[in-house]
């Protein structure tokens, strides 16, 4: 066992233990063990396996980055993949695995790998798949061997729900600088909420000791004030993901995601210890130590009870007396600086006086493995010269520099710069509201990170025009902390830069000979960086090791790009709970009712049929066009956009956004307009009804609605017209009657007089419908006599029920969607959107007559001259099939089936549809001219048979429109 | 009688329905069927001064005069009125048949509203708010009165609403106008967000 007896401010209850099996054997831990720690404290050091080469693996940060100890846990009736051991806390009956072995940790069968690394060379998946024959072969190689957790596809969406919250200043990371940063910005008025990633507040401050309890026991009092202080609130456990325009900042909980919104973010997220790169320092037992450190003072357990620290600052010193302190035997202190700087002077003088070796001036050669894999000894010389040396170990801590933890900063746009004096990018020039404080600003000695910390809090207040000093100050180190560079390559290689992905030392050179020799080539041709801990322990040093082979310095090669989010974010958390608003009409209820099978149209819900029992849909929809051509029926079209404009510029505003007249319009008439964009493309049509001399009601089409009037607003501002727009389209409703006996129907229930010569084809007329005002539009979209009739959204369920209990002996059918598309397919009108797309134009749907040329202005018109003067793309033709009976055909066209004219694409089929008027089937198409000037076109139907049709005018259904201007027989 | 928009959805029940009133930490009432219209246009201001109702100075700002008439300037020029209390009820109406006939100004235009109106209150109000909308409505639930204050144009659960915080002797209120065709979706999905902080119907027209 490597349990510890217990450790001041540990963070496990001795009191609860945990039982749980890994790999198939059971262990014990307590409530408030990580995964990793209570192994560690089992006295298991091989945690998993290398992404690539399938290496064991132990651990490396234990702070929530150890992508080589991600397990799958069974929990619950559960299979959850990737949980970071090194953070997520065991509980009770867990069933845990490691991921990316085949047969088990201990005996992976896929451990062979590690001997073909000479055959995996860098850029390998790119250069097995430049060969077109043997893509295949290796994408079925790659899919089978790699991927780490198994996702569980029966598990159940979860519904986790997305938070807002709110504050002045946001502090990210719960260390010695930020707590001193909170309660700074605290004490001067401001509303502070502090976040941080790990389970407790403190940070380093709790665990990189030096063997004394004075700065923990500081900590601990800062942590007291912050919890207590009214005006701080604190997340833990709370990650912040990433940073977003206006200090949105994306924070990850245990359940949720958290967007905050800060008037002033401090980042004060520390650094990142940074790995020795040198053969072996992969192997179980070599960590950082700072990972030593955490497993010692948060959960007591030690990973090897005889280590070497292997360091080139003062932190490296410190971890020793940590060692030295809980039992730990420490073999030796190799320092890799010459000689140690002022701030280590003190500590190293503590460890000699110990007993404790140190060693100046050396570097490591290699660590080197016992049989059972893990660390046995360390291997290393002196930079001077002379024999190497071996030291027995069971651990190497390993404290050579950090890198800042300042992927917020760069989202933020601060602009960084190389520091030589603490050998690591630091902030310079940083945007109004966004502050840095501690370690990611180069200050690291526990007295200067306070002082830094405060300073950042002072200012993120006074800048939000609370009290406090606004002066920016920093110190940075007097003692680098970070070694220059910390890489050692070795003829055997397995010098690991980067553990999420295996790669080497010579896998970096070998990129950059190959001509990958920027920051960001490298990255994507090596994959350093890539993995799930996205380089926070490998960008520094492939940094250094470009730098090393361009000759060029770190600050002229840059960063990568930090994107959010940088660390992993489950899945659940992006999808959160999902809002997808649904609109209804006012007769949703009364179509739900009517046996209304749905069908959504942009973001509303309406009735593609009506179900009839013992009849199929194709039935039911042909009967539903039968019943409006031979009697009457009744469709919803509350969806259509709806829109009202007064004031002395009505008219001219729709003259221009139209390409239709109609200032000269009359009232109580309407007209059929279409709406093109800049460029001559079809984006909308509608009818536009006059109701008075300056008061116009118009409809768009259902999708385009809510779009279309903001672009109303936004150009009747532009222009400067003296209009008032109002979108009514939600407030109406609105429905379609239309059939022969559509008037008979009607007039009953109506004070408008609805005689032809009262109420002609394309009027429209305001009055009253079953008690309820309206306007009722004559329009003839389906092809009859029809009264498209409008009113208050409230009262139209009462209006709808009292026309279709008009009388026992006329049956108004209601029908659905797909009826109203044969119908108006009959009469050839086009529905923008399906018979056009992005680049369909005007000229080429041959409705010439409906554009205006002449007019002074309207958008789209300059566009459409120069177009006329240019041939045909493609033009709008109609087509029909022999008479057939009705039902599905194999054989048949369907919509987006392609036009040959040869062996070339010649258009595609917009339209198309069994009609029951014509018992045959009819379609539009797109097509080049050369096709529409034909007589029959080719269309390659599926399982590519081609079949003829014959090109037919438009309308196919009553040519002269007679019907619906159909007189009043009375 | 008026419809009300939130029908169709009054039958889904709420996790905290038949729990006594003040027992649940969300109270979610229909407020549809009070009697409202809008106008807007240049002279729109002028005349609903000049016809005796309370006109706020500023855009995005609500008024609420002593007879329980509310009326919210949405934009420059364009307002919302709405009868809080029964009593206001037949005057607005009656100004909405004046605002409807040929006789009203030509710069004055009127707007249908039939919205769907939600009042929301209780302690969990801010829990919710925080789950459904990007907007911080603390100071405004905490600095507001009755009888004025700002309104706020949102987005809740996706669908854009006019929100006018408002604080009485019985605590906030959030009250929200909506465009009807969403009502059901949202009714649905307040009592579905509402359900892990305890929110009940308390009825209509309150």
């Amino acid at each position: 066992m490597s349990r510890l007896p217990a450790v001041q401010g540990e963070l496990i209850d001795r009191s609860a233990p945990v039982e749980f099996t890994f790999e198939g054997n059971r262990f014990r831990g307590y409530r408030g063990d990580t995964i990793t720690s209570a192994l560690i404290g089992s006295g298991v050091r091989i945690l998993g396996r290398s992404f690539k080469y399938h290496r064991v693996r132990g651990v490396l940060s234990a702070g929530g980055h150890d992508v080589n100890a991600m397990m799958q846990v069974h929990c619950a009736g559960r299979s959850i993949p990737n949980m970071r051991a090194d953070i997520v806390q065991v509980e009770e009956g867990w069933d845990i695995a490691a991921v990316n072995t085949r047969g088990g940790l201990v005996r992976d069968r896929l451990a062979f790998l590690n001997r073909l690394a000479p055959f995996l060379p860098v850029g390998f998946y790119y250069k097995a798949f430049h060969s077109r024959r043997w893509f295949p072969r290796w994408e079925r190689m790659f899919r089978s061997l790699t991927g780490l957790g198994e996702v569980d596809l029966t598990a159940s969406a979860l519904s986790t729900p997305k938070r807002y919250d709110f504050c002045d200043v946001l502090v990210v990371g719960g260390g010695p600088s930020g707590l001193a940063a909170a309660l700074a910005a605290a004490n001067e008025g401001a509303a502070v909420l502090l976040v941080d990633e790990n389970i407790a507040l403190g940070g380093s401050g709790l665990y990189a000791r030096g063997g004394v309890a004075g700065l923990a026991d500081r900590t601990v009092g800062l942590i007291a004030e912050v919890r207590g202080h009214p005006r701080i609130r604190v997340l833990t456990n709370t990650f912040a993901a990433g940073y977003y325009a206006d200090h949105w900042v994306a924070a990850v909980a245990p359940e949720c995601l958290v967007k905050i919104r800060a008037r002033s973010v401090i980042v004060a997220q520390g650094a990142y210890e940074q790995p020795a790169v040198f053969r072996g320092n992969d192997l179980p037992g070599v960590m950082l130590a700072s990972a030593a450190q955490r497993l010692i003072y948060r959960y007591a357990v030690c990973d090897g009870r005889r280590v070497a620290v292997l360091t080139a600052n003062v932190q490296g010193y410190a971890a020793a007396l940590d060692a030295m302190a809980h039992g730990i035997e420490v073999a030796a202190v190799l320092d890799l600086r010459p000689h140690p700087g002022v701030v280590s002077q003190p500590l190293a003088d503590k460890v000699a006086g110990q007993g404790i070796p140190i060693h100046f001036g050396v570097r490591p050669i290699e660590a080197i493995a016992t049989r059972s894999g893990e660390l046995g000894e360390l291997e290393f010389e002196s930079t001077a010269g002379g024999a190497s040396r071996r030291v027995e170990v069971e651990g190497v801590w390993m404290s050579v520099g950090f890198a800042p933890a300042s992927a917020l900063l760069h989202q933020a746009n601060a602009r960084m710069r190389y520091e030589r004096a603490v050998e690591q990018f630091v902030p310079f020039a940083l945007p109004a509201g966004i502050h840095a404080c501690g370690k990611v600003n180069g200050v690291y000695s526990f007295e200067a990170r306070l002082a830094d910390g405060r300073h950042a809090g002072q200012r993120s207040a006074a800048a939000l025009g609370f009290s406090g000093e606004g002066a920016h100050r920093r110190d940075l180190e007097s003692e680098c902390p970070t070694h220059p560079y910390p890489i050692f390559p070795h003829p055997g290689g397995k010098e690991f830069v980067d553990f999420d992905e295996d790669v080497q030392i010579k896998d970096l050179v070998n990129a950059c000979q190959e001509g990958f020799d920027s920051s960001e080539l490298l990255k994507r041709f090596s994959t350093v960086g890539m993995g799930p801990s996205q380089g926070k322990h490998s960008n520094m040093n492939s940094l250094r090791i470009l730098a090393e082979v361009r000759g060029e310095s770190i600050d002229t090669l840059g960063t990568t790009t930090a994107r959010p989010m940088f660390h992993p974010v489950p899945l659940a958390h992006l999808a959160g709970r999902r809002f997808s608003p649904e609109r209804r009409t006012a007769l949703d209820a009364t179509h739900a009712r009517l046996g209304a099978v749905w069908m959504s149209a942009g973001n509303w819900r309406r009735p593609e049929y009506y179900e009839v029992a013992g009849k199929s849909r194709d039935n039911t929809i042909a009967d539903e066009v039968r019943a409006v051509r031979s009697g009457v029926g009744i469709i919803d079209v509350g969806t259509l956009g709806k829109v009202e404009i007064r004031g002395p510029d009505a008219a001219e505003f729709l003259e221009r956004i139209y390409t239709a007249r109609f200032a000269k319009l009359g009232v109580g008439m309407t007209r059929y307009g279409i709406l093109l964009d800049e460029t001559g493309i079809v984006v909308d049509d509608g009818v536009i009804a006059r109701l008075g001399p300056e008061c116009f009601y118009f409809t768009t089409t259902t999708g385009n609605s809510t779009t279309l009037f903001r672009e109303f607003g936004r150009l009747a501002s532009w222009w400067g017209l003296r209009v008032g727009l109002v979108n009514l389209t939600g407030h109406y409703a609105a429905f379609n009657l239309a059939g022969p006996l559509a008037r008979a129907v009607l007039r009953p229930h109506t004070d408008i007089d609805l005689a032809e010569q009262a109420f002609p084809y394309l009027a429209v007329r305001q009055g009253m419908i079953a008690d309820a005002p309206c306007r009722m539009m004559r329009v003839g979209f389906v092809g009859e006599l029809g009264y498209e009739i409008h009113l208050p959204a409230s009262q139209a369920a009462d209006v709808w029920r009292a026309l279709l209990a008009h009388d026992s002996r006329i049956r108004v059918a209601p029908f659905g969607v797909e009826a109203q598309r044969m119908l108006r397919l009959e009469k050839g009108h086009i529905i923008v959107g399906q018979d056009t797309d992005g680049v369909t134009n005007a000229l080429e749907l041959n409705m010439a007559w409906a554009l205006k040329m002449d007019k002074p202005f309207f958008v789209g018109q300059r566009s459409l001259r120069i177009l006329e003067k240019m041939p045909r793309r493609q033009t709008l033709i109609g087509f029909t099939l022999p008479p057939s009976p009705a039902g599905q055909s194999a054989r048949r066209p369907k919509e987006c089936h392609l036009v040959l004219d040869g062996d070339q694409i010649a258009g595609r089929v917009t339209s198309v549809g069994w009609s029951p008027t014509l018992e045959r089937c009819i379609g539009l198409a797109l097509v080049t001219p050369r096709v529409a000037s034909g007589t029959h076109l080719c269309i390659r139907t599926d399982g590519g048979a081609n079949i003829t049709a014959a090109v037919a005018q438009t309308p196919f259904y009553d040519p002269r429109s007679e019907r619906q201007r159909q007189p009043d027989p009375t | 009688m008026m419809r009300s928009p939130f029908e169709s959805a009054l039958t889904v029940k709420g996790p905290a329905d038949g729990v006594a009133e003040g027992a649940a930490a969300l109270q979610l009432a229909d407020l549809s069927r009070r009697s409202r219209f809008g106008c807007k246009g240049p002279g729109a201001g002028e005349w609903l001064a000049t016809a005796g109702f309370p006109v706020p100075h500023a855009p995005n700002s609500a008024v609420v005069d002593a007879g329980g008439i509310f009326v919210a300037r949405l934009a420059t020029s364009e307002f919302l009125v709405e009868a809080l209390e029964d009593r206001g009820a037949a005057r607005v109406q009656s100004q909405w048949q004046l605002l409807s006939s040929s006789s009203c100004p030509s710069e004055v235009y009127p707007v249908v509203r039939q919205d769907g109106v939600v009042g929301v209150r209780g302690t969990g109000l801010q829990t919710l708010l925080r789950q459904i909308c990007s907007v911080d409505f603390v100071p405004l639930l905490t600095a507001g009165g009755s009888d004025s204050g700002p309104i706020v144009l949102a987005s809740m659960v996706g669908v854009g609403v006019v929100a006018w915080p408002s604080i009485d002797r019985s605590g906030s209120t959030l009250t929200l106008w909506l465009d009807p065709s969403f009502a059901h979706y949202f009714w649905v999905t307040l009592l579905e967000v509402g359900r892990g902080v305890g929110i009940t119907v308390i009825g209509s027209d309150t």
